[in-house]
Formats: C-alpha cells, sequence, structure tokens
C-alpha cells in the first residue's frame, strides 16, 4: 500500500477535516478543487485560460464575428481597425474569426492525437511491463526506434504516406507520442508488478488480462493523465508547424499554422498582424496547457514537485 | 570502456536498421502510382503501358520491395542514395550543397544554448527565488511555449521593416564569405538556440539545486573552499552530466525545429529540400533525408552516451 500513497494525492493535515464524516461526491470534488487552487494558484489561472480557449473553440460560431471563409473585396490586407480588430488577409477574408475558427481544428487534431497516441503507448506500455519476456523485449527495441526520429520528420514522413486530410495529421502526430506512453507506464507496471496485492491476486489464479486491467490499470491513471495533459502543448506546436509547411490539413480550413503558411504567401511582405495573431495564439494556447499541465503533476505525483 | 563504446555503437546500429526499415515501409505505402506524381494525372494517362514499365523500371520502383530495399541499404554504404525524380540531381550531390548550412545552424544553435541556457540555470539555482530567479523561469517557461518558425517570422519582419532585409536566395559557403554567410545562419541558430536554452536553464537549474544540497558539498564548505571553488570545481561537474544528456534529447528539437524555421528565414538548407520533396511526393529525396536527419539523431546520442560515461565512470562498470 506504500506505493499507493504515492500515487494518490494526500491533502495537507490542516484541511483534513477532524471528523471523519464521509463527504458527498460533489463535496469532494470541491474540496479536491479548492484544495488545486489553493495549492497551485498559477496554474489554475492558467487552467482557467485553458478552458476559456476551449470554450472559445467550441462556441467558435456564436462569437466570431465575421464568416472566416468569406471574402471580402472592399477590405483587403487591411490592419486592425474598428471593423476587423485583427485586420484582414489579401483577401479580405476577417483575420480574429479565422483565428478563432482556427483554434477549432487545432485543438481538435491535438487533443485526438494525444489521446490516441498516449492511451496506445499506455496500453503498450502497461502490456509490455507487466507481460515482460521477449514481448517486452521487442517492444522496447520498436519504442526505441520510434524515438530516434525527430518528432516533426516522422510526423512529416507518415502524413506524406498517408496523404492529407484531418485524420491523417492526427495519426501523424499520434504516433509521435506513442513512445512517451509506453516508457512511463511501462515503468509504472514493473513496479507494480512485484507487489503482494498483484501476487495474491495472481495467486487465486487471476487470468493476466483480468490482473492488468483490474490491478495494474487504475494504478497507471495518474501517469497517464500527466503525460496527456504535458504532451498537448507539444501536439500544438507540432500540429502548426505541419499546417505551417502545407502538410497540415489542407486549406482552407483555418488552423493557425495554416494562418502562418497563407500570411507568407500573401505578397512579398507579410503583413505583421496575419503573422503576429495566429502565433500569440499558439503562444497562449500552449503556455496555458504547459502550465496548467504542470499543476496536475504536482497534484498527482507529488514526488516530483519543484524538480521542474 | 572500449567495450562500453563498441557495445553503444552496435545499439546504435540496430536502432538504424529498425529507422531504415520504418522509413522504406512509410515510402512505400504511399497511396497513387509514383509516374502519376511525376507526369501528373493527365501526362499519365497518355503513357502507355510500356512507358510506364520502363519508366517505373528506370526509378528502380519494379523490383521486388526485398530488393528494392536490399539495394537501398546499399546505396546508404556507398553513399549513392539515388536520384531526385524531379530534379537533374542525385540525392548525394544535394546534401554536399544544402547540408554545410544546416550543419552550421545547429551546431551553431547548441553552442548558443548552452552559452545561454547554463549562466541562466547556474544563476537561478544560486539564488533561488530572487528577482533573477523568477525571471528566468518566467523566460525559460515562456520560450517553451514560443514556436520557433513564428518568432522566425518576426524577425525577419523587423528586420525587414529596420534595415530592408532580404532572405537570401542561394547559400554562401562559409569559407567563400563568412560574413555573408553568418547572416543567413545567425537568425535561425539564435532562434533555435533559444528555444533549446529554455530547457537547458531548467535542467540546470534542477540538477544544481539537488547537487548542492549533497554531504560532499557541504564537506568542502565546511573545510573552508572559497564558494566560486565549491561550485565550479565540486558541484557544477556533477550537476552537468544531466544537461549533457538533455541536449542530446534536444538534437530531436534542433533537427525537426530546424525545419519550419529554415523555411521561415528562407535559408535554402536541407530543411528546404525535405519540405519540397514532401510536396512534390520526391520519394527518394524524402527517404534519404529522413534517414539522414535519424541517423544523425541517433549517433549524437550514441556520443553522448560515451561522453557520459567518460565523465561518469560508474556507468561502464556496471
Amino acid at each position: 500500500m506504500t506505493d499507493m500513497q504515492a500515487y494518490s494525492p494526500s491533502p495537507p493535515a490542516s484541511s483534513v477535516p477532524d471528523d471523519n464524516t464521509v463527504l458527498s461526491r460533489q463535496a469532494r470534488v470541491w474540496r479536491g478543487l479548492r484544495n488545486f487552487v489553493r495549492r497551485n494558484p498559477l496554474s489554475a489561472f492558467w487552467g482557467v485560460v485553458a478552458t476559456a480557449i476551449l470554450i472559445m473553440a467550441i462556441v467558435a460560431p456564436l462569437i466570431a464575428p465575421h464568416d472566416p471563409l468569406k471574402a471580402n473585396f472592399r477590405r483587403m490586407s487591411k490592419p486592425p481597425d474598428a471593423q476587423n480588430y485583427f485586420g484582414t488577409d489579401q483577401i479580405g477574408r476577417d483575420n480574429l474569426s479565422r483565428v478563432i475558427y482556427g483554434s477549432r481544428s487545432s485543438l481538435v487534431v491535438a487533443i485526438a492525437a494525444v489521446l490516441l497516441g498516449t492511451t496506445t503507448g499506455s496500453l503498450w506500455g502497461l502490456a509490455s511491463g507487466y507481460i515482460g519476456g521477449r514481448f517486452d523485449i521487442f517492444s522496447q527495441r520498436v519504442i526505441e526506434v520510434l524515438q530516434s526520429f525527430p518528432d516533426l520528420i516522422l510526423a512529416m514522413a507518415i502524413s506524406m504516406a498517408l496523404g492529407t486530410g484531418t485524420w491523417t495529421v492526427i495519426v501523424a502526430i499520434a504516433i509521435t507520442r506513442i513512445p512517451f506512453g509506453g516508457r512511463v507506464v511501462r515503468a509504472v507496471a514493473l513496479s507494480l508488478k512485484e507487489i503482494a496485492y498483484v501476487e495474491a491476486a495472481r495467486g487465486i489464479g487471476a487470468s493476466t488480462l483480468r490482473i492488468m486491467a483490474l490491478h495494474i490499470l487504475p494504478q497507471c491513471v495518474a501517469s497517464y493523465l500527466i503525460l496527456a495533459t504535458t504532451h498537448l502543448g507539444v501536439a500544438i506546436v507540432i500540429e502548426s508547424a505541419l499546417g505551417f509547411l502545407g502538410v497540415g490539413i489542407p486549406p482552407p480550413t483555418p488552423t493557425w499554422g495554416n494562418l502562418l503558411a497563407d500570411s507568407l504567401n500573401s505578397g512579398l511582405i507579410p503583413p505583421w498582424w496575419l503573422v503576429f495573431f495566429p502565433g500569440l495564439a499558439i503562444t497562449i494556447t500552449v503556455l496555458a496547457f504547459n502550465l496548467f499541465g504542470d499543476g496536475i503533476r504536482d497534484t498527482l505525483d507529488p514526488r516530483l514537485r519543484g524538480t521542474r | 570502456m572500449y567495450e562500453y563504446i563498441l557495445r553503444r555503437l552496435g545499439f546504435g546500429l540496430m536502432t538504424m536498421l529498425g529507422v531504415s526499415i520504418i522509413v522504406f515501409v512509410l515510402m512505400r505505402v504511399l497511396p497513387g502510382d509514383p509516374l502519376v506524381a511525376i507526369f501528373g494525372m493527365e501526362g499519365f494517362t497518355k503513357l502507355t503501358a510500356e512507358d510506364r514499365a520502363h519508366y517505373m523500371a528506370e526509378l528502380g520502383l519494379s523490383d521486388p520491395l526485398v530488393v528494392q530495399y536490399l539495394k537501398w541499404m546499399g546505396d546508404v554504404v556507398t553513399g549513392e542514395l539515388g536520384r531526385s525524380f524531379f530534379r537533374d540531381e542525385s540525392v548525394a550531390d544535394m546534401i554536399v550543397r544544402r547540408g554545410p548550412l544546416s550543419v552550421e545552424i545547429g551546431v551553431l544553435s547548441v553552442v548558443i544554448s548552452w552559452l545561454l541556457g547554463l549562466p541562466v540555470g547556474i544563476i537561478s539555482a544560486l539564488r533561488p527565488n530572487t528577482v533573477a530567479d523568477t525571471g528566468a523561469r518566467i523566460m525559460s517557461i515562456l520560450f517553451l511555449a514560443v514556436p520557433g518558425f513564428w518568432l522566425g517570422i518576426l524577425i525577419v519582419l523587423a528586420l525587414l521593416f529596420q534595415f530592408g532585409y532580404k532572405a537570401p536566395l542561394t547559400g554562401v559557403p562559409l569559407w567563400v564569405d563568412p560574413w555573408a554567410n553568418l547572416q543567413i545562419v545567425i537568425g535561425p541558430a539564435l532562434v533555435l538556440g533559444v528555444g533549446q536554452a529554455a530547457y537547458i536553464a531548467r535542467m540546470a537549474r534542477s540538477s544544481l539545486l539537488e547537487v548542492i544540497r549533497e554531504d560532499y558539498v557541504r564537506t568542502a564548505r565546511a573545510k573552508g573552499v572559497i564558494e566560486r571553488l565549491v561550485v565550479n570545481r565540486h558541484a557544477l561537474p556533477n550537476a552537468l552530466l544531466p544537461v549533457i544528456t538533455l541536449s542530446g534529447v534536444l538534437m530531436g528539437i534542433v533537427l525537426g525545429g530546424s525545419i519550419p524555421i529554415e523555411q521561415a528565414f528562407g535559408v535554402p538548407g536541407l530543411g528546404r529540400a525535405m519540405i519540397t520533396a514532401v510536396i512534390e511526393r520526391d520519394v527518394m529525396v524524402m527517404q534519404n533525408l529522413v534517414f539522414l536527419y535519424s541517423f544523425v539523431f541517433v549517433l549524437v546520442n550514441v556520443l553522448v552516451d560515451v561522453t557520459y560515461a567518460w565523465f561518469d565512470p560508474r556507468i561502464h562498470y556496471q
């Protein structure tokens, strides 16, 4: 049980209620949130920013002032003013609306890729760590090979092989995330393998699959959540780089990377507002997810606190 | 030690074998006929079956996959590397012509990252929770989030407005005109270097903070060694080990990140060649360039491991 304590957050002594009343589920969630905010005010703030960006992506049609795809030839290449707060591009599309809509594709790709890649990698790592033997050795070699590609180059090669499209980009980024899940969760599974309660389960004749699903998996959730949140930022950057290089989601769909690519193709000198705002959106979003992720890691894995 | 180096090299070789298989498979499952990519849909339909067979044979694409793979591996060993589908240039020539610029950018960026990240990390660790420390941490968190290529375009724009700077159309080798060459390389190297420096500063800070609490450092202080020597002679060498390893891992950012950054600055390096290859679906070029970049990545990490073992004898005595 000592190992379990390392993975579950234990509230500081002052906030533990002295009477051992059983709190309702809702009350526990609220207390957890309150503790998180008190201990990581900075991460909590950036968590709010991240949530706001997510909401912005979901309700994009409601808050975007213009149609992101509609050209307006009377207002071409206009710098930011009262009509178009972020200016317009070379065929008069509203830059602000395009940045807002861009958050949709960028976030969908990043979130889907991280979920797909981290889940695949984690399950793989779990199996290879627990089963061990030849399967483990083989898996380790494959993961090593996958890690020998620079992320962006592997993603470029995969998206070239699979053709263009949203799913291609998602799969391409997801594959670059597999090794991380594989490594981290494998280590957790290895350490749990010899713990008494797992041995007990083996002793009473539980099947390998059952032990992995019911006894090992729950202990890997903390590592999984940490991985997923810390890799969201990386995924957003890779997506924007792919879009910038013209191998991401094909235009005219606005993604932040595509907007930056477009800005370079709009005349000899790219207008500063077409360059500045999409990049700013990427920076703020990555910053928000990174710092929120730091807070989540500190909460779920107190051993790592202060190491970064 | 020699045994350790040999073992590490052997591992590296095995990894490269795996890398080559993955690259080859990826480049052969491409949807569509490579001839369509070369001649366009219209041109492709005009070709007779004989022509098609002839071109496929000329490109070396009509052999069985295993033969193609073995041929490619032979090419890699002899340094032949095949030809571009679209340009009258062998891939080896392309690497020789465009490679130096990319290598310069990469090496310079690593140097910059150490020169910038290390002092910041050390100051942060020696004076934790002061203004300098907070400032350094904010900077490193910020630069982890800023996409390098965006910073690159902004710098180019600023230079354009200030000095009328224009993106270079052709590369100038270092030995022909060092000054013109430096003007091309310094921007991308700086942007790449600052991005890595953020990671290095973070790692140096946490690593030095840990080492400085160790008993032997306290012993050194207790016997009256002056603080500068305690840090430089006793704490730093041990604290730097993780930073060396990190620098090897960061090579992935140097290699991958240099591609959009070369694009942003308009540097005619290898990264640009790779972008062109992806867009034109030039299989031979892409295959070899991906292999080359991964090779450099693996090689650097083998070197890092050997350096590490050299500094820390515990490693190779295991």
